[in-house]
């Protein structure tokens, strides 16, 4: 595994039993983290990235199974190891900072506690001493102050809880931050601060994050590269100029276009048909076929691949695959499929 | 008080605003939530009970047929006013002026009836409806209970033309068909059924599209404009998200901690913008383009609590043009381009 | 515009929700194919709910199942379950026309007959008991007869039969082995049938007989028809009561509700089974009253449920929405929070019947609120208890009934629970 690499997802399956059947949530799904980059994991509802986010860590409930795929982290297949293992690596090298983080901090213990505790959790031979004044430098470096440090969870605002998240992750020299929705419930401005405290904390401690979002705009303001799923498969991943300006897969396109940009002046959003498809019954074929604009006969019976496009820049798109790429890919009509 | 109004007259009544003019008037209206304290605490207090200010005196009319943005983070008030609007809470102090009518003025009989005419929709359509009732039952009440004139057949009628109007086909498909049966842009799009079926003239939204999916969204929004076209109607749209805002509204408000800080045409505040608070919300907005990323700082500090408000103007901690001044007046909304009001007391220095 | 219309259009939901499914098929088959989604709590269920209404079916036709009528003294005391049982039989000559107790009766004045019993022997007594029994009836019938045996007795049962032979007595009366022992020896004579008439008993009782002779398995059949009238009249007078004010309390609120809610506490927090033997005993013993004091019991559970429910309900969004749209108090009640809490109404029912049989049971083991003549489950563990080790199946028959019907209406209530509650499965 080339060393610029960090976390190299290899062909992922995530399952879920319904009353239904087998759901799955994440389907045959490759993805490459680099290191000391923000990669943004951008998709609606359903499409898999909060399951991937979690299966990363094997950290999923239940009726959830990883029936295939491997997780090069760091050189090793996290596959391998058994599970208790693994509760080494969380918290410890792979770090979770989730949606609601009023319910990911226990509201009866202080946030300096959590923080110690954290720490000898993972490093016990840490005396308490230096594990405060550890807990102390890092709540200052995120810009939360001391006398903070002593407060209960219910008593600090969202935008602050989140930052104990981070420092929470950070308290151990973690290697790869998993950010699931994390500036969701915030306010605007609050968010734009976390955005910019997570690329300082890239710049200063070289931390991986992998930024997992529904919102567009988010991955535009703080990534370096892109990752688009839909309906659990990757349907796109390039840098975020790459992906942005010059997106491959037509879902991408439609979803740039449908996402209001205050910077431009008025004007209709392009209005995507269609919905996102059932996971218990996948359409054949690409699943992205039926809402395509540019649907071909091979789009509704075999599944692209997920290939490389142009250089680092991969979707799994049947108009870069087949003889008739000379399809014109620019604005049409929009027609329901 | 003079003699209640028939339903008749309320709800038929020849409309004092027409197109263009103040359909609502807001009038210093003001919201505070009592504290919840324990025993002990208010026997200590004697009367002195500490409130959330939510709504601190606003005041802003709404034209016949504009779409009005309210906008916002947490704790400015939007979503209280919005029901203070419709007086699903009571103000503290202040009138809401409905088409020429004070609607502190009506018994509680009187705004029932006056319901007709204003409606909600609210930001989770799961929650905003009875699982326990179908679709066309949900959709059908409001007509029972405003339009009993109607036969039973005509209202069936008239739901099955309401399901059409908001693009949901077959509608006999629909009506036996619950909540949780639906998707989510669907379900939003039954809400506005329901509201739209007894025609009313305003409609408040309250993040109407913020928990649909982002493929949905702009079919959410462009059917609110079709119908707004079709039915003659005014909005009052309340957002966190400016980006939005943008697409659909022809007058923005922006409130901060129960007070407004700008209120004019979205263009122009967009564009001149006076309020230091208003550019940093719209600085803050993330824009789907990596090129044009922020490089503006953000204001330092978070959004104070609303109990105890910072004195003179709420924004002064963490404005960056804050002098002496700021935090012992309230500035107050005035006008300082046409039809561009701010409360600053330094506007026209930031304006430049 | 027509344009947005057209790209509007939605279709139902594809791959429609399995609830939709079911929605197109017929109602018994859709319990069945609710198997699949629900597992073991469809089985729970299902069990439990069968177990109910075979209670149910023989609580309304006891007569149906039950051998003997619960009063009845079919036999002797304390027999065993399936302890074989010699009753005592009429022997007569070939010859005689008698055939049961009865033909033996003659008009008034006349002489009475005579019958040979062996010394010793129970049958005697059984004989006394059984004619003065008939005795008692034909008197007053126009006919004017009397049966008031004379009894003689020998000491041996060859003496006994020999008597009838020869013509002393008229009709033997001996123990139905015994005859059969010794049949054959005896060409002249035949059996007839059993002092009280009734013949399916050779077999033996299958749970045995009480003190007093009575079958202990009909007095239980019998048995379920009082269980379930206590049980579910008192649960629905409660839940009648209950319900409205738990609603009313939790939708008003305020100083009603206070004061509604320190009533209904002070009444949960009585240790139940001594509130009902307070009220019977103001009462006095009778059905109704029993009812009565085991409904007031439950009224504080119906209260706190609905309340804290309706409590709930009314924060949620719908109920705003209800309001915006102009819904007056009462729709508000009727269409949005009703429906809504009535789920957790239903499941509670079962539970509560199961309760309030238990209490009911209580009530009658202490002797309380029932005549003692009823057939009732605690009156005969009650009965039972003095007996418990000789007679051990007087008091674990109907100790098992109350048992298996409480664990019926329990495990539907709880499995129903589970089918209405999802967030209480695995997922």
């Amino acid at each position: 595994m080339p060393d610029d690499i960090l976390y190299s997802i290899r062909n992922l399956t995530v399952e879920y039993k319904t009353r239904g059947g087998a759901v799955r949530a994440v389907d045959n799904v490759s993805l490459d983290i680099r290191r000391g980059e923000i990669l943004g994991l951008v998709g609606e509802s359903g499409c898999g990235k909060s399951t991937l986010g979690k299966a990363l860590m094997r950290l999923h409930d239940g009726p959830a199974s990883i029936p295939g795929g491997e997780l090069w982290f760091d050189g090793r297949n996290l596959m391998d190891l058994p599970l208790r293992e693994m509760t080494d690596i969380r918290g410890a090298e792979i770090g979770m900072v989730f949606q609601d983080p009023m319910t990911s901090l226990n509201p009866v213990q202080r946030i300096l506690d959590h923080l110690t505790e954290t720490i000898h959790t993972h490093e016990p031979e840490t005396s308490d001493k230096a594990a405060r004044a550890r807990a102390e430098e890092l709540a200052e470096r995120l810009g939360i102050r001391r006398e903070r440090l002593k407060e209960y969870p219910h008593q600090m605002s969202g935008g602050m809880r989140q930052r104990v998240m981070i420092s929470l992750a950070l308290a151990l020299r973690t290697k790869l931050v998993i950010a699931d929705e994390p500036t969701t419930s915030l306010d605007v401005i609050v968010e734009a601060k976390f955005l910019d405290l997570l690329k300082e904390l890239q710049k200063e401690f070289g931390l991986t994050i992998l930024l997992i979002t529904h919102n567009i705009g988010v991955v535009a303001e703080a990534a370096d590269r892109v990752a688009v799923m839909y309906a659990a498969k990757m349907a796109e991943v390039g840098t975020a100029q790459d992906v942005f300006i010059d997106p491959k897969h037509p879902y991408t396109q439609g979803l740039l276009k449908s996402v209001p940009n205050i910077k431009l002046d008025g004007g209709d959003l392009y209005k995507m048909g269609g919905q996102p498809p059932s996971l218990l019954h996948p359409p054949s074929g690409c699943r992205f076929h039926p809402r395509c604009p540019f649907v071909m006969d091979v789009c509704r019976n075999e599944e692209p691949a997920f290939e490389p496009v142009a250089g680092d820049h991969l979707a799994s798109c049947w108009i870069y695959q087949t003889p008739v790429a000379n399809k014109v890919i620019g604005e049409q009509e929009v027609h329901n499929g | 008080m003079a003699k209640p109004r028939t339903r008749d007259e309320i709800s038929k009544s020849v409309r004092v605003a027409t197109e263009g003019e103040d359909l609502v008037r807001v009038e210093e209206l003001r919201k505070h939530f009592p504290v919840q304290t324990g025993f002990l605490a208010s026997l200590l207090n004697r009367g002195n009970i500490p409130t959330v200010k939510a709504v601190d005196g606003v005041s802003f009319t709404i034209h016949r047929g504009e779409v009005f943005g309210l906008a916002g983070e947490s704790g400015s008030g939007k979503s209280t006013i919005g029901r203070l609007v419709l007086r699903l809470y009571e103000p503290t102090s202040g009138h809401v002026i409905f088409d020429g009518i004070d609607l502190q003025s009506l018994s509680p009989e009187e705004m029932r009836l006056m319901r007709s005419r204003m409606q909600i929709i609210f930001q989770d359509p799961l929650a905003s409806l009875n699982p326990r009732m179908s679709l066309g039952q949900a959709i059908e009440h409001p007509a029972q209970i405003h339009m009993p004139e109607l036969s039973l057949k005509e209202r069936r009628n008239r739901v099955m033309e309401i399901f059409h109007a908001v693009g949901m086909n077959p509608p006999e498909a629909f009506y036996d068909l619950f909540p949780h049966q639906i998707s989510g842009g669907q379900r939003q799009r039954v809400v506005l059924a329901r509201a739209m079926i007894t025609h009313p003239e305003l409609i408040i939204a309250d993040e109407p599209i913020a928990m649909a999916d982002v493929s949905v969204r702009a079919l959410l929004l462009d059917l609110m404009m079709d119908l707004k076209k079709e039915f003659d109607l005014t909005y009052l749209f309340i957002t966190h998200d400016l980006a939005t805002a943008k697409y659909v509204c022809n007058r923005i408000a922006i409130l901060y901690l129960g007070k407004l800080c700008e209120v004019g045409p979205l263009n122009e505040v967009y564009e001149y913008t006076c309020h230091p608070y208003t550019h940093a919300l719209l600085e803050a907005v993330p824009v789907p383009d990596p090129r044009r990323r922020r490089t503006e700082p953000m204001p330092a500090g978070e959004i104070p609590n609303a109990i105890n408000p910072p004195s003179g103007c709420h924004f002064h901690p963490r404005c960056p043009l804050a002098r002496e001044n700021c935090s012992v007046d309230e500035p107050i909304l005035r006008e300082i381009r046409p039809g561009h009001q701010v409360a600053c007391h330094y506007a026209e220095a930031f304006l430049k | 515009m027509a344009k947005s219309k057209e790209q509007l259009s939605e279709t139902i939901l594809e791959g429609a929700t399995w609830e939709v499914e079911l929605k197109q098929v017929g109602f018994v088959r859709r319990l069945f194919m609710a198997r699949r989604w629900y597992g073991a709590d469809w089985w729970f269920v299902a069990i439990s709910a069968v177990g109910v209404v075979a209670f149910i079916i023989v609580a309304i036709f006891p007569g149906w199942f039950a051998p003997f009528s619960p009063d009845a003294l079919v036999g002797p005391s304390f027999l065993a379950p399936g302890e074989h049982v010699d009753p005592p039989i009429l022997v007569v000559p070939v010859s005689s026309a008698v055939q049961k107790l009865q033909d033996l009766a003659v008009p008034e004045g006349a002489d009475s007959p005579t019958v040979a019993v062996l010394e010793g022997a129970p049958t005697g007594g059984a004989l006394n008991e059984q004619a003065q029994k008939i005795d008692e009836v034909i008197k007053d019938q126009p006919k004017g007869l009397r049966l008031r045996p004379i009894i003689d007795r020998y000491p041996t049962l060859s003496g006994t039969l020999q008597a009838v032979i020869n013509g002393t007595d008229k009709v033997a009366v001996v123990q139905m082995m015994e005859f059969h022992a010794v049949k054959a020896q005896y060409p002249t004579l035949r059996e007839a049938t059993t002092i009280t008439g009734v013949t399916s008993t050779a077999g033996g009782f299958i749970l045995g007989t009480n003190d007093i002779g009575q079958d202990v398995l009909s007095r239980l059949l019998w048995g379920t028809r009082i269980a379930l009238i206590i049980g579910f009249s008192s649960s629905i007078v409660s839940l009648i009561i209950g319900v409205p004010l738990g609603l009313l309390a939790g939708f008003v609120g305020g100083t009603f509700d206070r004061l509604l809610s320190l009533l209904m506490d002070s009444l949960y927090a009585f240790p139940g089974l001594i509130l009902a033997i307070a009220i019977t005993a103001v009462l006095g013993p009778s059905i109704l009253n029993i009812i009565i004091a085991i409904s007031v019991l439950y009224i504080p559970t119906y209260y706190r449920i609905v309340r804290g429910q309706t409590l709930s309900v009314k924060e949620e969004v719908y109920i705003e929405a209800a309001k915006s749209i102009g819904a007056r108090s009462l729709e508000i009640l009727q269409r949005y929070i009703f429906p809504n809490v009535i789920p957790s109404v239903a499941i509670i029912f079962s539970v509560n019947v199961a309760d309030a049989i238990l209490t009911g049971a209580g009530l009658s083991f202490l002797g309380l609120g029932l005549p003692p003549t009823l057939a009732d489950w605690g009156i005969d563990v009650a009965r039972g208890q003095r007996f418990i080790q000789t007679a051990w199946w007087m008091i674990t028959f109907p100790g098992l009934a109350i048992m298996l019907i409480v664990l019926a209406f329990t495990l539907m209530g709880e499995g129903l629970t589970e089918i209405f509650n999802p967030k209480l499965r695995d997922r």
